[in-house]
């Protein structure tokens, strides 16, 4: 399936609708988006007012651990140090952040390229922990980015009640100038079934 | 009577415009040189402008009438956040300023929403200082009907409204003109129809500066806001090392001088013309609402009796 090519927004003002369209396909190719996003559906009512955005995701790699780049051992059992020897270096600018923060600037040390020793007082329990380390979430990058797109860029300025559901699956973002009625929330649950439906049998 | 017109030529030899228009009486407004090329904003008197084009036919350059050269136009837009900021309100901004208008931007504090919008009394202010209020809007046309209900209240100069659908003006309440095809566009200008667009919106803008100046023509200024801009330029060394964009904006009824108020007024009120008056008596010297900036307005014929 080719991106972008199942967006669609429904709304009484056609005009209104075919703008709102642009400017969706806008705003994702600038926040690089569109291939985050599987299906998407958008209903705009400017005299009820009501702006509802649901879409399926598709999201990318999982988060990245120390493990999946490194190897994580004791150097000897008289010393209490950790060893991390790396066997890719993409990660190692935000790897060497988190342990400044956690042991603090004086107990690590570089010797080599892609050596890295850690003082720790407890090193086996240490090791245990810095092997299931998250060093980079993709998804949650992804996620900021996909909130920011539509909270603060597509949805108009003026709706300013929202009510949102946020999962790794799905987006839906129910928004209005007024307070937001039980029909709306309803109508955008249901065009996320419908979605959701589309996308089983694709 | 002058007549605003650009030109637009090589560098060589282009102080011979220059000088002839000058010599016949008119005012080089503003000159732009762009490595060879040179774009002059100017006004010349309207029996002469014949002169004009022939000398620049020779000098194998352009003279385009520029009904927008002397305006000081505010493009509003409802917030300064990423909605409508930059794409949008900086094409527009840049066209109108292409085309020889000096343009400011105005973002509200709370300009959004079709029920909840408000304009501040600040803001009203100073959108009245300037000659056209432009405010650009969204997609959709029932909001921006229900706003332009309530928006402009207290802006007492013309108001043209940019949106998305295409709409007659007599639909938009207190516009002065709409114009469609706008609304909320997050990309940058540039295909061949958004282009036309923009050169249908500088088409309306001068369409509605024109009949400010027919307005104008009806009750005469007792001295033309170009003159003020010269005189001051010659008399206030200051000026000369004005780091401000245009020191001296000019403006349909006078002008804005970019220098602070305080300081300044009382050396711009005694300013005296050839002919004998000071500014206090042509011109109201105020000051504005952008920074501690002075404002000079042009008094009519009708409150001084004569005209410089």
């Amino acid at each position: 399936m080719e991106p972008l090519e199942t967006i669609s927004v429904e709304s009484p003002d056609i005009v209104g609708a075919k703008t709102t369209k642009s400017l969706i396909k806008d705003t994702l190719a600038d926040l690089s988006l569109t291939r985050v996003i599987v299906r998407l559906k958008v209903y705009v009512d400017p005299v009820e007012p009501v702006f509802i955005f649901t879409a399926v995701l598709r999201l990318s790699s999982p988060p990245v651990r120390i493990k999946d780049f490194a190897k994580v051992e004791m150097t000897n059992i008289e010393k209490d140090e950790v060893k991390i020897e790396l066997s890719k270096e993409t990660y190692v600018v935000k790897l060497l952040g988190k342990l400044w923060d956690r042991y603090g600037k004086g107990n690590i040390s570089q010797p080599e390229q892609k050596v890295i020793l850690i003082q720790t007082p407890l090193p086996d329990k240490e090791v245990e922990f810095l092997n299931e380390l998250i060093i980079e979430e993709p998804q949650q990058e992804v996620l900021d980015r996909l909130i920011d797109a539509v909270a603060l860029r597509i949805i108009p300025e003026g709706f300013r009640v929202r009510k949102h559901e946020l999962t790794k699956t799905h987006i839906m973002f129910v928004a209005s100038e007024d307070t937001l009625k039980p029909e709306w929330i309803e109508r955008g649950k249901e065009m996320m079934k419908s979605l959701k439906e589309d996308e089983e049998y694709a | 009577m002058l007549e605003p017109v650009m030109y637009e030529g090589g560098v060589f030899k282009h102080n011979q415009i220059e000088e002839l228009v000058e010599d016949l009486g008119g005012y080089i407004l503003q000159k732009n040189v762009m490595q060879t090329e040179v774009v002059l904003l100017m006004l010349v008197p309207m029996n002469d402008l014949n002169v004009v084009e022939e000398k620049a036919k020779k000098l194998l350059g352009k003279v385009t009438r520029a009904p927008l050269t002397g305006s000081e136009i505010a493009t509003i837009a409802p917030t300064l956040a990423y909605h409508h900021l930059p794409h949008l309100d900086c094409d527009v901004a840049e066209f109108l300023r292409k085309k020889g208008a000096k343009t400011n931007m105005v973002g509200l504090a709370r300009g959004v929403g079709k029920r909840i919008c408000q304009l501040t009394a600040y803001e009203r202010d100073l959108i009245n200082e300037h000659d056209i209020a432009m405010f650009i809007l969204g997609n959709y046309e029932h909001c921006i009907i229900e706003k332009s209900k309530k928006l402009y209240e207290g802006i007492d100069i013309p108001i043209i409204v940019l949106g998305a659908p295409e709409l007659k003006t007599e639909d938009v309440p207190n516009a002065t003109a709409y114009v469609g095809s706008f609304g909320r566009i997050l990309h940058q200008m540039r295909h061949a129809e958004e282009l036309k667009t923009l050169d249908k919106l500088a088409e309306v803008t001068g369409t509605v500066l024109d009949k400010v100046r027919v307005e104008i023509g009806k009750d005469p200024l007792a001295i033309a806001p170009v003159r003020i801009k010269k005189e001051l330029e010659e008399q206030i060394p200051e000026l000369m090392d004005n780091l401000h964009p245009l020191p001296v904006t000019m403006q349909m009824t006078g002008v804005r001088v970019k220098l602070p108020y305080g300081e300044y007024h009382e050396l711009i009120e005694n300013i005296e013309f050839v002919e004998g008056v000071k500014m206090k008596e042509v011109a109201k010297v105020l000051p504005s609402k952008m920074r501690d900036f002075i404002l000079i307005k042009a008094l009519p014929k009708s409150v001084t009796g004569f005209v410089v």
